[in-house]
């Protein structure tokens, strides 16, 4: 089986392309590959403890906690996170906080890599 | 090289897929980037359908979210899940972008 | 062997983050080692209407207080950084040659490297990675 990194720059909230990379990592690890999930930019978002569930708005903190308990590693980007007031005891548990380097690093030794831009 | 791209939007990036180009290109049409399979604005084909030795693929799922059924697809474009998106990412393209 | 990543920036500066954060993400390959055993070599491409990003005397820093594009641009070819330019784009947009950014003045042996969008997809398929911003 393969190592797929998969690249969110998009917000949690007012595009679907969160549904998308979150719903493809799902179908990946359901197939048997294994998956790194890293959040940038806006994407940082996802990773934030506390969400609320409205029907109007995505909602992928419990999806994201399912993957990660499957054994995808969530990792949002620790300058992004923290230039928008997240900071690591704001971050699921269970998501990490790292440097650009650590999805780089990832990135380059993955058989496949999907980088979804943000706005 | 073996390229697929992923088109997630309908108003914009036709003049960097018309650039792109090599044996195997595959377009991914998620999200909005459905309605060009589905849409005939002012009565035409999407331009991005008029590739030569493209295989373009739409995702069922956001095609029936918008409101379109299967059988409403161009006949160039094959209707795909995400079982099969992620087959073919693995299986049939070295590289991938999303515009 | 070192592993190639060629990040390709398709969007104007400033409105979007994208661009910054293609340049900062091909910084942190320099360090990425740290993680892995190899090396990871960081290309830079812009093409589309990201050949805007490389006009220089951009003045963020005086306006708005954030660090200019410019900036990390220079930084980078300072750093031996692999920067493509589509020459494509630059005559589309009308940006002569001598608006380009280069480090010069910060010792660079290296300027941006203006090529034909056929090179820029050479580099596509050599690299082992992509990431388009």
């Amino acid at each position: 089986m393969a190592t797929i990194s998969i690249g969110l720059f998009s917000s949690l909230i007012g595009s679907m392309n969160s549904d998308f990379a979150v719903k493809l990592a799902e179908t990946a690890v359901n197939k048997g590959h294994s998956v790194n999930l890293w959040f940038s930019g806006n994407a940082v978002t996802l990773a934030r403890k506390g969400q609320k569930s409205f029907k109007d708005y995505s909602y992928l903190a419990e999806r994201l906690k399912a993957l990660q308990e499957n054994g995808v590693a969530i990792v949002a980007c620790e300058a992004c996170a923290a230039a928008r007031g997240i900071h690591k005891d704001d971050v699921i548990e269970g998501i990490a906080v790292h440097s650009m380097d650590w999805y780089v690093a990832r990135a380059a030794k993955s058989d496949r890599v999907l980088h979804i831009g943000g706005e | 090289m073996r390229l697929g791209v992923f088109v997630s939007d309908c108003q914009k990036n036709d003049s960097m897929l018309e650039r792109l180009n090599g044996e195997g290109l595959g377009i991914f049409f998620v999200e909005n980037g459905v309605y060009h399979a589905v849409i005939h604005e002012n009565g035409r084909d999407s331009g991005v359908l008029q590739k030569k030795g493209v295989n373009y693929y739409a995702l069922a799922s956001d095609i029936q979210t918008r409101g379109f059924t299967t059988s409403e697809i161009d006949s160039r474009v094959n209707v795909v899940t995400y079982e099969d998106v992620v087959d073919l990412m693995m299986n049939d393209y070295e590289k991938l972008i999303w515009l | 062997m070192a592993k190639s990543i060629l990040f390709v920036i398709s969007r104007p500066p400033y409105k979007s983050e994208n661009p910054k954060l293609a340049i900062t993400h091909a910084m942190a390959c320099f360090v990425a080692d740290m993680h892995i055993d190899e090396e990871v070599e960081p290309v830079v491409a812009f093409v589309g209407d990201g050949v805007l990003n490389c006009i220089k005397n951009q003045r963020s820093q005086e306006f708005y207080g954030i660090i200019s594009t410019e900036q990390h641009i220079k930084n980078q070819l300072a750093s031996d950084m692999r920067m493509l330019v589509c020459k494509e784009d630059l005559y589309r947009l009308d940006i002569k040659p001598e608006r380009l950014i280069n480090a010069r003045d910060m010792g660079a042996d290296i300027d941006l490297n203006v090529v034909g969008f056929n090179e820029v997809q050479k580099e596509m398929e050599r690299c082992d990675q992509m990431m388009w911003f």
